[in-house]
């Protein structure tokens, strides 16, 4: 029997803020967010007999949102149809003809830690990821700054190992070029 | 060696997702050991992968519902279920 505190009130109020933040750290957007909070408390609530109380609550809620989360983003792909093709190569942009850089890399003399705790470089770092065609950006946001795995990357945004490589070189290569110009080139130590 | 310099940010960029096979290392290695602007490359986007992993575990950590998506989201809940 569903014991009275156990239904979606309570665990909004005991794991509201834990799930949110997991929803946030994926999806950068406050609405999308409390919106997959509240999918994923319904579901919880409709499913709830499918619980079988050999994990927590909480863990059980994470597992929901997680699904919720990676169907959305599979939904964003295909609805906008952002695919890129693995033949149109804009890497060659870097390179060339030969192979060899059209524009070397300089050295970066920065540590991690000064320019994470910079302000003005993390928005110039964000701004840097938001010109990323959107696709890249996605897969980029996925692995680098979620940490999620290669295989869960691949599974939500349909793509196959190779063509993640892919699309993570392009989107470094044009990262590191974007941060050189409006970063470190300007020895932008505002 | 230097026509090579495309293939190598490209296992630069793979090192940082998947182990790579000994003949990929030893080839990213010797290459490395040769070509100044790929070992510029690779520290670069080594460089970027560490501040993109700070940003991830402490971005978030302070992140609430507000009061307002809190009643929000209790509302709703009323009204659906």
């Amino acid at each position: 029997m569903k014991k009275v505190d156990d239904g979606p009130h309570s665990w909004l109020h005991e794991h509201g803020d834990y799930l949110y933040r997991f929803a946030m750290s994926r999806l950068h957007n406050e609405d999308l967010a409390a919106d997959m909070l509240q999918e994923t408390l319904l579901a919880g609530w409709k499913g709830f007999d499918k619980f079988a109380g050999q994990s927590s609550i909480r863990t059980w809620l994470v597992g929901i949102l997680k699904h919720k989360i990676i169907d959305h983003i599979r939904r964003e792909i295909r609805g906008r149809n952002l695919s890129e093709a693995v033949e149109n190569d804009p890497t060659s942009a870097y390179f060339n003809s030969n192979g060899s850089w059209s524009d070397a890399p300089a050295a970066w003399k920065e540590n991690p830690e000064d320019l994470f705790s910079n302000e003005q470089f993390y928005k110039t770092l964000e701004s840097c990821i938001n010109k990323l065609p959107e696709k890249q950006q996605i897969v980029f946001r996925m692995r680098d700054i979620t940490g999620e795995d290669t295989e869960t990357t691949c599974k939500t945004c349909d793509v196959t190992s190779t063509h993640l490589h892919v699309l993570l070189h392009r989107a470094r290569l044009a990262l590191r070029t974007c941060l050189n110009i409006h970063w470190f080139e300007r020895g932008n130590r505002s | 060696m230097r026509h090579a310099c495309k293939k190598i940010s490209q296992l630069a960029s793979d090192s940082l997702d998947r182990p790579l096979s000994l003949l990929e290392r030893l080839k990213f290695k010797l290459h490395l050991s040769m070509c100044g602007h790929c070992r510029d490359f690779d520290h670069n986007i080594n460089l970027i992968h560490k501040v993109t992993a700070m940003i991830h575990t402490t971005d978030y950590g302070q992140t609430r519902l507000s009061e307002k998506q809190r009643q929000q989201l209790h509302d709703n809940l009323n009204a659906i279920k």
